[in-house]
């Protein structure tokens, strides 16, 4: 198997950092922890605020240590401060 | 129905619409904007979600509420965009035979709403900067803490 890109979809202050959208290539197999490493790599100035940060698929939250699934969009989730 | 709107948020209308004959009593929260946040002074804010994961996980939230307390009805609607100072940012409805389950369902749904589901806060100051915001005190042991507590702080 090869490597994947896939992109990421960042929302709210996670913007300041990465734009509205961006790409991560990972290793067949990868965690969802992966792409957050490969990220703070792209970015160290981010590395607090992606440690905070959930990942969804599919519109539902997914584990850092569950496989990513063989989707072509990640959506990064900072933390809530709606109301 | 749909959890989040754009246009600002008729909760006269929406308590008129949800009554139910059942309810001996109505709980209506609204969270309104502050001119103030931690001493400095705020002109307004902007709302932003992932709209669909945050339209399914409120109706979700309603679903759980409405069976573990009992409610006839449960209502709850944010905004998106931009909300002037006084402005309705959500509002909360919650109805049940008796008072008890409406006032302990309208906690359980605002607090799960702000700490969960996938909605941001940008506050604009007085002073030109803004910042995007974050509800937990980190304090608060009615939650889950998925997260560290701080703030990102950007120039206008």
């Amino acid at each position: 198997m090869d490597k994947r890109t896939i992109k990421i979809v960042c929302f709210a202050g996670l913007r300041k950092y990465f734009g509205g959208e961006t790409t991560v290539v990972v290793e067949p197999g990868a965690t969802y922890s992966a792409v957050i490493d490969e990220l703070k790599l792209v970015n160290p100035e981010a590395n607090d605020v992606l440690a905070s940060c959930r990942i969804a698929v599919n519109e539902e939250f997914v584990q850092p240590d569950e496989k990513i699934e063989a989707v072509d969009t990640l959506f990064l989730i900072p933390p809530s401060s709606g109301g | 129905m749909k959890h989040l709107q754009y246009d600002e948020i008729n909760y006269a209308e929406l308590f008129a619409e949800f009554r139910n004959p059942n309810s001996g009593a109505v709980v209506l929260f609204s969270g309104e904007v502050r001119d103030n946040n931690k001493g400095r002074a705020v002109t307004h804010l902007e709302y932003e979600a992932y709209e669909p994961m945050a339209n399914k996980m409120i109706a979700k939230i309603l679903e759980e509420a409405k069976t573990r307390f009992k409610l006839n009805q449960a209502v709850c609607v944010h905004r998106l965009g931009k909300v002037d100072i006084s402005g309705c940012a959500v509002v909360v409805i919650t109805g049940s035979g008796h008072r008890k389950e409406a006032y302990d369902a309208n906690r359980f749904i605002i607090d799960r709403v702000k700490n969960e589901v996938p909605i941001w806060k940008h506050e604009f100051f007085t002073d030109g900067t803004s910042e995007w915001g974050q509800n937990c005190d980190c304090v608060s042991n009615d939650h889950e803490h998925q997260h560290q507590h701080q703030h990102h702080e950007e120039a206008k």
